[in-house]
């Protein structure tokens, strides 16, 4: 129980640390001058320290909002799958719910985007809706899917059946399985295909159009959100589509975990140096090749069984 | 034999690459070598094995490479005066020799092929060179044809290896490696554990032949190419090409009829009258001559096949045989007919002198005539004894009624092509304005060699020899 | 370990299926081959069949990086259109590529039941041939096209090697022989264009 208390508390400190973890590696791609690595926990101290300006045009929306979009993402950090052997985890949490929580966050966020009346913010809004209407479906098929694999629809007990006993006749449908989400987990984070969270720039923005008008504790909330969602993201995607290490004791299990954490971060970080950004209208085909993996995945398990 | 089979092509295939002042002539006279080892393959004991098990002549294979051979050599001998009709340059001529070449090793591989993979290679080559000798007419309804043929060969030489691979694996487990000869698969055919696998197989590979052929859903691209390349081209492709998809479709139902008769002749049936039903009526709005042959030939690819299927061998190879022979020539002459200025069907016929112009004018009305099916043709003979086969089979399973009245809408569908003829003739013969033509004289000997041809398939001896092949 | 190539070769498939750009589609297409090369590889291996290793490394040789190699020179010296619009839009295929697939899993159901072995490797190559042909049906331009015969060819391999074990060495060899003269007609066809201007 302690373990499991302690992990949350470590997902959630490690979150911007990842975060600014493949900024610096960008920046070092790109022969800039890396940040430092804790540059994520200086720009929240500051945020914090910051005074808070809230538009007068706004609805009381804008102040319950930031905490709503939040909290849906640590309630999923309760549920995620196991991060090493022996811990507590709650075992009967599956596809719909994770995803449902997800949309529930963003749905918060389109709302507060909406309610500043800015131009910018509906702008933002309407795109993210766009995007997260295609990246829903793709996966729930997705860890549905890869749960089925599991022999379990709760992903934390399937992360541990798919553990112990590895699912080498269904490599075809698990590799399906991870390619669809990899596309999500780069497309509902506001990866350099789908959205570039650095620029401000009105053609192409969607996270950051939506937060424009916050600034402060507000904002720091937000952006929280942001690297949280990313730290879900990839510790599902770590402990679902790299399934080892459970095995290991406690302390290393842990040090694997993150291991895998940041390995996963620097593939992020080389396929956003390498690719240019989408047109916003472009995104869909990108998102259809997540569905159509999705879905074959599905289907290979069940009408094949490979 | 394997050598003295494949040597011609390949002294051409070596000969081209030197563009000589002479090459127009050196190279279609090497071309008339061909028709020597072809029979002497055809009065060899049978089955001859040419190589090992891999290629076989029996009497179906080296009928089809005699008639092959013949039409190869007559078209080459009217090809070297193609260029007094069209506008040609030397290159594209030496060119055409060149994957004439191709065509012909890949022609022969297939023909006599007893194991289905060298069948599809030997197609397949025979196939993509055909692409190439489009494309010597350099107008740009030829390339875009050249590249229409790509697509639609490719699809179907893909799916007849999708079917081979899949009969391939239906027989695998009771025949091993020997699963991919047609005559293992022949004798072995009663034990397949899976006949719906080998079906299936069947059915694709016969779906790509037929695409190939032209067949129903199909039906306009061999004509669009043909239209778009130089008529000898359209006659090699009349002639032979088809020759080697028809002999995979003998070989291929032959097998698949021990396995299920009935099914092998009801695909066969229905898709060969649906594509006679559409053709005809195809034909019936035709306006130009390759486009009217090609259906044509299209019309009589179905019925070959629905003859084969219904058990009239005899009566199948010998409209195989006929086809063969009066399709390039008609190819050929109507070719030449056209060949000055804008084809014109009216007065066609009209405008020649001399002895030459007056026995081309002659042999050109006479195969008109015989394409339809006019009694001495072999088409007539043909015909009726592939109608009595038919019957037959009816009698054997008591579909009387059915075939009976199927072979009467068959009847009416050829009249409909039989009343567009005699309009064509007529019109080439009395209509129009008269214009001087010329013709030169090996365009007459080709098809003096045809006709020679068709007249010894008439005779007592030839159906005698096509009564033997089973 | 095959399972996972033969799902790599169907995934590559699928992208180069949503793909807008010749050279994108050609790399695809490049790894296509790499992975049917590396599943004949492994399966010559494992059933301990040398012919399938030679073939496997031909294709590895051939197919991965000769024709890619040699397309995209004929690409660059003809100066096709490397800007491919498929004809169905992307969220139709969405929805057609899956409907596709179900289909041919469901349609090689009955042939998959009668070979005894690699049943699911066998559906997988069949629909990887219909999705081939919609590759090249998809297409106006001729590039794509000739990659989707390609791809066929690809996917062919796939079923001869999964459904039979593996097709006779001769004939493997011939058919290596047809792909590479299909490549010199591909050239032809385009070269010819320049003859003409020439003249």
């Amino acid at each position: 129980m302690i373990v499991y208390g302690l992990t949350i508390i470590l997902l959630i400190f490690l979150s911007p640390l990842v975060t600014s973890f493949i900024k610096m590696i960008k920046m070092y791609l790109l022969y800039k001058k890396p940040i430092p690595i804790f540059q994520g926990y200086r720009d929240f101290s500051k945020l914090l320290s910051k005074e808070m300006i809230i538009s007068k045009e706004t609805s009381s929306i804008t102040r319950i909002a930031p905490y709503l979009v939040l909290s849906p993402l640590l309630l999923i950090l309760f549920f995620l799958p196991p991060i090493a052997g022996g811990e507590y985890y709650v075992s009967f949490i599956d596809a719909f719910t994770i995803t449902g929580l997800i949309s529930l966050s963003t749905f918060f966020l389109m709302i507060l985007g909406l309610d500043s009346a800015s131009s910018f913010g509906g702008l933002g809004s309407s795109r993210e809706a766009f995007i997260s209407a295609l990246v829903e479906p793709a996966m729930i098929l997705a860890l549905f899917s890869v749960s089925m694999m599991g022999n379990n629809l709760g992903l934390g007990q399937a992360s541990v059946n798919l553990n112990n006993d590895f699912p080498y006749a269904h490599m075809a449908s698990y590799l399906f399985a991870a390619i669809s989400f990899f596309i999500l987990l780069i497309a509902e984070n506001g990866r350099i295909p789908v959205d570039n969270p650095e620029t401000h720039l009105e053609l192409t923005m969607v996270h950051e159009a939506m937060i424009l008008d916050l600034s402060g504790f507000y904002l720091m909330l937000i952006e929280s959100a942001g690297s949280i969602k990313f730290m879900i993201f990839a510790s599902i995607f770590a402990s679902l589509f790299m399934p080892f290490g459970l095995h290991l004791p406690i302390f290393l299990g842990i040090i694997v975990f993150v291991l895998k954490i940041f390995f996963i971060a620097i593939l992020v970080s080389l396929l956003e140096v390498n690719t240019a950004k989408l047109r916003l209208f472009k995104v869909p085909n990108l998102l259809g090749i997540a569905i159509v993996f999705a879905f074959l995945s599905l289907i290979t398990f069940y009408v094949l069984g490979a | 034999m394997i050598y003295l089979l494949l040597l011609p092509a390949f002294i051409m295939l070596v000969l081209s690459f030197w563009n000589l002042e002479k090459s127009k002539f050196v190279l279609p006279a090497t071309s008339l070598l061909i028709l020597y080892p072809s029979i002497k393959l055809f009065f060899l004991p049978k089955p001859y094995k040419i190589w090992g098990e891999y290629l076989v002549a029996d009497d179906l294979s080296a009928y089809i490479m005699l008639v092959s051979s013949i039409v190869a050599i007559s078209v080459t001998l009217a090809v070297s005066t193609l260029g007094l009709h069209v506008k040609i340059s030397n290159n594209a001529y030496v060119k055409f020799y060149r994957f004439f070449a191709l065509f012909w090793i890949g022609l022969t591989l297939s023909i006599v092929a007893n194991n289905m993979g060298i069948y599809w290679i030997g197609l397949e080559t025979a196939t993509l060179s055909t692409v190439y000798m489009i494309k010597t007419n350099s107008t740009v309804m030829a390339r875009k044809e050249a590249w229409n043929y790509m697509i639609v060969g490719a699809i179907a030489i893909s799916l007849i290896l999708f079917g081979i691979i899949l009969i391939y694996a239906s027989a695998k487990p009771i025949l091993g490696e020997r699963a991919i000869d047609f005559s293992a698969l022949l004798l072995n055919a009663k034990q397949i554990k899976s006949p719906f696998l080998f079906e299936i197989g069947f059915a694709i590979t016969t779906l790509g032949m037929f695409i190939k052929m032209g067949f129903f859903p199909m039906n306009l691209w061999l004509a669009n190419i043909e239209r778009a390349s130089f008529y000898p081209v359209a006659a090699l492709f009349s002639g032979i090409l088809e020759s080697a998809v028809m002999i995979g479709f003998f070989k291929f139902s032959r097998i698949a009829s021990v396995v299920n008769s009935a099914h092998v002749f009801i695909f066969v049936f229905i898709y060969t009258i649906l594509t006679i039903f559409i053709v005809s009526f195809l034909i019936y709005r035709a306006k130009d001559f390759m486009r009217l042959f090609s259906l044509s030939g299209v019309e009589h690819m179905a019925l070959i096949a629905l003859f084969w299927a219904s058990g009239g061998v005899f009566a199948a190879l010998l409209h195989f045989g006929a086809h063969a022979f009066l399709k390039p020539a008609l190819f050929l002459s109507t070719g030449i007919l056209e060949s000055r200025g804008k084809y014109r069907i009216a007065g066609a016929l009209r405008g020649y002198s001399g002895i030459k112009g007056k026995a081309f004018y002659f042999l050109t009305g006479i195969f008109l005539l015989a394409i339809v099916s006019a009694p001495p043709s072999p088409m007539f003979f043909s015909e009726l004894y592939g109608f009595a086969s038919m019957v037959e089979l009816a009698k054997t399973n008591k579909h009387l009624l059915l075939m009976i009245s199927a072979i009467i809408l068959l009847l009416i569908l050829l009249s409909i092509i039989f009343y567009k003829f005699i309009e064509i003739y007529q019109s080439m013969k009395y209509e129009g304005i008269e214009k001087k033509k010329v013709v030169y004289g090996n365009e007459v000997l080709a098809l003096i060699i045809f006709a020679v041809s068709l007249i010894a398939l008439l005779t007592p001896w030839s159906f005698e020899f096509l009564r033997g092949i089973s | 370990m095959t399972s996972l190539l033969i799902g790599l070769f169907l995934a590559t498939l699928i992208v180069a299926l949503f793909t807008m750009r010749l050279y994108r589609l050609i790399l695809w297409y490049s790894l296509n081959s790499l992975t049917l090369a590396l599943l004949a590889i492994t399966i010559g291996i494992n059933i301990d069949d040398n012919a399938m290793i030679i073939s496997g490394f031909l294709t590895l040789v051939l197919k991965a990086f000769l024709i890619p190699y040699i397309l995209k020179r004929v690409s660059i010296r003809f100066d096709l259109s490397r800007q491919i619009e498929p004809n169905i839009p992307v969220h139709y295929s969405v929805i057609l590529v899956p409907a596709l697939l179900v289909f041919t899993f469901y349609l090689s159901e009955p042939i998959t039941n009668m070979i005894s072995s690699n049943t699911n490797d066998v559906a997988i190559s069949i629909s990887a041939l219909f999705l081939s042909l919609l590759l090249m049906m998809e297409h106006r331009n001729i590039a794509p096209k000739i990659i989707g015969f390609l791809t066929i060819e690809n996917s062919l391999f796939l079923l001869g090697t999964t459904a039979t074990n593996v097709m006779p060495m001769l004939i493997e060899l011939g058919i290596f022989f047809d792909l590479l003269m299909a490549i010199v007609i591909v050239n032809l066809l385009f070269g010819h264009d320049d003859e003409e201007v020439a003249e």
